[in-house]
């Protein structure tokens, strides 16, 4: 629709289109609020709520990729956010403690980014195997009540990942005082720690060539083209196993790689999955199942409720208020703010 | 090239299809026509790999690709057109096509094939921007068959190209038909509109609750006695 749209009617129109559509208004509400409690508050609220966001974004992205394309509402999602980090602990503590005993500068700008990567590349691998022993297996057996029987296994692989973790590992918190031993930067009066900065560049740079990759890519027009329409992928020729897995993938090795990003704000523990599951799943609801570019504002916008939340109500009240919303909004627009790609999930 | 012996198919439990069989060679323009649930889409879809059949054979290019899955039957050069077009309703005139030539790593080539899919279609170029989902019927079904011939298949199957289609848009698909065919594509077209059909096929059979009962030179199909009773109301 949009596209026709565009090469027919003038801008003033379409703007006004866009305006006063649901999504619209809450893009314009949601800056109008931040900027309103930047000036109240200060720039630091614009500040958590970018880093917060982008991160958010990168995980709504992969929890709503893997409904969109594999029809997997995954509520293991968070078990990946914890592995990532996991695998960024072990991976980036050794090398912290040989740091301190033998200081490089190089070494120490880069390592943390040796240990986001391998977190990327683990969670990208436990997709994989996730897919092929568990949900392909499914696949092959019976498609019938598809969304409630994947829905139920991934319930089943969160506690299951949960108790190997801690029976591994302990219940104890592993965590990082920071990534860059550095002192923090000012920005515009607002003292920005390197660790949140680098966050907040590396989930931009990964969402620009995610974005590249599903729109300019081959291999990702694949991708979407199975979300879209699964026979047609099949008859222009497109491995269907191959592309489900490639969405595990990227789904989980996301997941991981935000947690291994926030590793300095969220220590490894075994449940340290599930708040960033829950918001997650905010994020994904608000916008509309299955809508993945939405799913990046929606993150952007739940970090916002959060971070206005916890300065204005209370940290307490963190989750409170972005259910309460999406409660509201379910009400009047049940398909999400955005709408969704996915219309026929049910029908599939 | 293709050939089809005693093909048994169906879905779960429901056999479609009896001891079906039917053979193409290279540039033919062939007509499969038969009444609604005769199985016409059936076969097509089980040669196509959608479906896979409970019996028979099925010989492309002198290897059995019996129960090969549609993604690498598509491969072998065999491009199947559905009914229902499955095109990627999100995406638009210009991916869906790029998908279609999805096998072919070769950039330049795909573009060439897709300035020759507009040279038939110009319609299309004119609206290449535009999302799948939002064309008229007539639209998607060249779309459809556009990006059918992406993938340069030397065999295309086309289910019900007429379908809900005005009379002149399905002269215009009919003619698209034709020019390929005189590209030297062989093609494998289900109609029922068997008038028209058999007026632009060489070959024709005829399926009829599940079973071929009869074929031949389309000329003949038109004069048989049976075809004019039951398809063409003379």
């Amino acid at each position: 629709m949009k596209e026709e749209v565009l090469l027919k009617e003038p801008f003033l129109v379409v703007l006004k289109r866009w305006v006063t559509s649901a999504g619209g208004i809450t893009i314009l509400l949601a800056v109008a609020a931040a900027i309103a409690a930047a000036i109240d508050a200060g720039p630091f609220i614009l500040v958590n709520t970018i880093v917060t966001g982008g991160m958010w974004a990168l995980l709504s992205l992969g929890l709503s990729l893997v409904f969109g394309v594999m029809n997997i509402p995954n509520f293991a999602h968070g078990e990946f956010f914890l592995i990532g980090s996991l695998t960024a602990y072990f991976a980036f503590n050794p090398i912290r403690l040989y740091l301190k005993d033998n200081p490089s500068p190089f070494l120490s700008a880069i390592a943390p980014f040796l240990g986001i990567f391998l977190a990327f590349l683990v969670g990208a691998l436990l997709g994989v195997i996730l897919e092929k022993l568990i949900f392909s297996p499914l696949r092959k057996r019976s498609r019938d009540q598809w969304v409630m029987n994947s829905f139920l296994l991934t319930v089943g692989i969160s506690v299951v990942i949960i108790n190997n973790v801690q029976l591994i590992w302990g219940a104890n918190f592993k965590g990082i005082p920071s990534y860059w031993d550095v002192e923090p930067l000012d920005f515009f009066g607002v003292n920005l720690s390197v660790d949140r900065l680098a966050a907040f560049l590396l989930a931009v740079a990964t969402l620009i060539v995610f974005w590249y990759f599903m729109r300019r890519t081959q291999t990702g027009r694949a991708v979407r083209a199975v979300a879209q329409d699964e026979t047609g992928a099949l008859l222009v020729g497109i491995n269907l196993n191959s592309i489900l897995s490639l969405t595990m993938a990227l789904s989980a090795g996301l997941a991981a790689m935000a947690g291994a990003s926030l590793l300095f704000i969220f220590p490894a523990y075994p449940t340290a999955g599930l708040k960033p599951l829950y918001v997650a799943w905010y994020v994904v609801i608000l916008v509309g199942l299955g809508n993945v570019s939405a799913a990046v504002i929606g993150g952007f916008i739940v970090a916002l409720l959060q971070t206005l939340t916890s300065f204005y109500i209370g940290t307490g009240w963190e989750d409170v208020i972005p259910t309460a919303v999406i409660i509201i909004m379910l009400i009047f627009k049940p398909s999400g703010l955005f709408g969704s790609e996915v219309k026929g999930v049910h029908e599939k | 090239m293709l050939e089809v012996k005693n093909l048994n198919s169906g879905y779960g439990f429901l056999q479609v299809l009896w001891d079906v069989s039917l053979k193409i060679t290279e540039g033919e323009f062939i007509a499969l026509v038969g009444p609604n649930g005769a199985g016409k889409s059936t076969t097509l879809k089980t040669i196509a790999g959608l479906i896979t059949p409970k019996g028979g054979d099925i010989i492309f290019k002198g290897e059995t690709i019996t129960g090969t899955p549609a993604n690498l039957t598509s491969r072998m050069g065999i491009s199947f057109v559905s009914e229902s077009l499955n095109l990627f309703t999100n995406m638009s005139i210009y991916e869906n096509l790029l998908l279609g030539a999805y096998i072919i790593e070769d950039k330049q080539e795909q573009l060439d094939t897709i300035d020759f899919v507009f040279g038939l279609f110009p319609r299309l170029k004119a609206r290449r921007n535009q999302l799948a989902g939002t064309l008229s019927g007539g639209e998607r079904k060249m779309l459809a068959i556009a990006r059918g011939i992406m993938s340069k298949p030397s065999l295309l199957m086309v289910d019900e190209p007429s379908l809900g289609l005005a009379p002149k848009l399905t002269l215009d698909v009919f003619d698209a038909l034709e020019t390929l065919r005189q590209g030297g594509m062989t093609i494998l077209l289900v109609e029922q509109n068997v008038n028209t059909t058999l007026h632009i096929t060489d070959r024709g059979y005829v399926l009829e609750q599940g079973q071929m009962i009869l074929e031949g030179p389309s000329k003949e199909l038109l004069e048989n006695d049976h075809v004019k009773k039951a398809f063409l109301g003379i």
